[in-house]
């Protein structure tokens, strides 16, 4: 369980590094309850995080009901690990 | 508004050569989207697009000039020609009363990607030199002008996914304002060549799965191409030469969000729906059948579920409403007159096509629009709406003739 909470972890500190490049965000410490409105992300900076996960990782996610529906940066770095663990299995697979 | 009469209309898609085609796979929910592969995109991720068959282009060739015309130009005089057919016109028709209004988003793609890669392939050989009238976006429109001789205003109208029903629309401006008499309104659009896909790629707005608008678990669009061509006339013009009037265009509006790129905006959508509605001078009741834009994406179909939901009230219960772009695909320039030409022919045969792909309800849009399979509708006036990247939104509303 160590493991992959680690893993989690690095790959959330990965995702969130991504978010702060892509979505042009500087000065101010992101936490998983920080409100995606709050930080400005207009649509196109979201496609820009959306590419740089693709491109890092491999994985193309659609923007789907649970995506649109993410409201902080927590709920979109699930939504997006929850795509590289399926695209992961799949590859696995 | 007065009312302008619809005499013609002809197309080329994905569907097959010819109105008839996009209508009956349309009504009988025949898809034309099929497994593309794009050669030169590296890990393609999308792997299905709406496109023209070879053999249908083939067909279209001999009369074509390909040397001088780009895909979206062959598609879109073909598509001229039907329609002109149809409407009965000759020779006299055309002229300084004729105008030419024909939209494009992208213009030549496949003649800007050949163009560039044979240029960073091979460059110390000769290009194409037709390649800038090729491209250029109002290429197509140029053309139908030239085919039958229109020489009043030719225009093209690049709004992305609303380029068509603008076109349409201002085409019945124009009639309206005594600037012509007849128009020749419509979009062409071919763009899935390897980059300009790639780029498609790039925005996420694309399924990997399968289109389906309004319905659960949707989560994108699927793009196609195609070329739609309508004929405009006054009531005046058309009843001079006896021709059969086949609807009315009665109502018309487009605006702008003026807020965001990428993202629809609900108060945008829903004022240019009403607008186009109350210039109609109709009753919202008597609009049986909307033809929605309807992309599968999640925000498309929830901002304009909320919209119709806004504009029509009561009546919005008894609507038959569908979205065919998981049939023809999404044609972008070409989409409006794409699903206008269904929009007229579904209120001619008073059935709905349905909505394929459909799984089930999505509980934040509460509503169901034809499922899967068409049915029939009863009502005497019809819409097609595009809203477009940009913010830019467009409504036409069409009646039965006298019924407007």
């Amino acid at each position: 369980m160590a493991e992959v909470a680690a893993r989690d972890e690095d790959l959330h500190r990965q995702l969130l590094a991504i978010v702060v490049e892509e979505g042009m965000i500087k000065d101010r410490e992101l936490e998983a309850a920080t409100r995606l409105d709050e930080l400005g992300i207009e649509s196109a900076d979201f496609v820009m995080i959306l590419m740089a996960i693709e491109e890092k990782f491999g994985v193309y996610i659609p923007v789907d009901e649970n995506l649109t529906e993410a409201k902080t940066v927590g709920e979109l770095l699930d939504v997006v690990t929850r795509h590289i663990d399926e695209h992961r299995r799949q590859v696995a697979s | 508004m007065i009312p302008v009469a619809i005499t013609g209309y002809g197309a080329v898609t994905a569907c097959g050569i010819g109105a008839d085609a996009l209508w009956s796979a349309a009504r009988d929910g025949r898809t034309a989207v099929h497994d593309v592969v794009f050669p030169r995109i590296h890990q393609q991720q999308v792997k299905q697009a709406a496109r023209i068959s070879d053999a249908d282009l083939q067909i279209l060739l001999p009369d074509a000039k390909p040397r001088f015309q780009d895909r979206t130009a062959i598609i879109g005089v073909a598509a001229a020609r039907e329609a002109i057919t149809q409407a009965g016109l000759g020779p006299d028709d055309f002229g300084e009363r004729c105008a030419v209004v024909v939209g494009s988003g992208l213009g030549g793609a496949e003649t800007i990607e050949t163009g560039y890669i044979r240029y960073l392939e091979t460059p110390a050989q000769r290009g194409d030199v037709m390649a800038i009238p090729k491209l250029m976006a109002n290429s197509t429109a140029s053309w139908i002008a030239m085919d039958v001789g229109a020489t009043g205003p030719t225009l093209c109208i690049s709004t992305a996914c609303s380029s068509a029903t603008q076109s349409i629309g201002l085409a019945a401006d124009l009639i309206r304002a005594g600037v012509v008499d007849r128009c020749l309104a419509g979009g062409s659009e071919a763009l899935l060549v390897d980059v300009a896909f790639a780029a498609w790629e790039l925005l996420h707005v694309m399924t990997t799965t399968r289109c389906r608008p309004f319905s659960r678990e949707r989560n994108g669009m699927v793009l196609g191409e195609g070329a739609g061509v309508v004929v405009l006339e006054s009531m005046e013009a058309a009843k001079a030469r006896g021709a059969e009037v086949l609807a009315e265009l009665v109502g018309y509006a487009t605006n702008a969000d003026a807020s965001d790129l990428l993202r629809p905006d609900l108060a945008g959508v829903t004022t240019c729906i009403r607008k186009a509605v109350e210039s109609s001078g109709l009753e919202p009741s008597r609009i049986g059948y909307v033809n929605a834009h309807g992309t599968g994406t999640v925000a498309n179909d929830l901002t304009e579920t909320n919209a119709l939901r806004a504009v029509f009230g009561d009546a919005f219960d008894g609507l038959a409403i569908s979205a065919t772009k998981p049939i023809h695909g999404h044609a972008l320039g070409a989409g409006g007159a794409l699903e206008f030409i269904i929009t007229v022919e579904a209120l001619r045969a008073q059935i709905a096509p349905p909505t394929i792909n459909w799984l089930g309800l999505d509980p934040k849009l509460g509503f169901e629009p034809v499922p899967n399979v068409a049915r029939p509708f009863t009502a005497d006036a019809a819409m097609s709406n595009s809203f477009a990247f940009g913010g830019i939104n467009a409504a036409l509303v069409v009646a039965l003739p006298g019924r407007g």
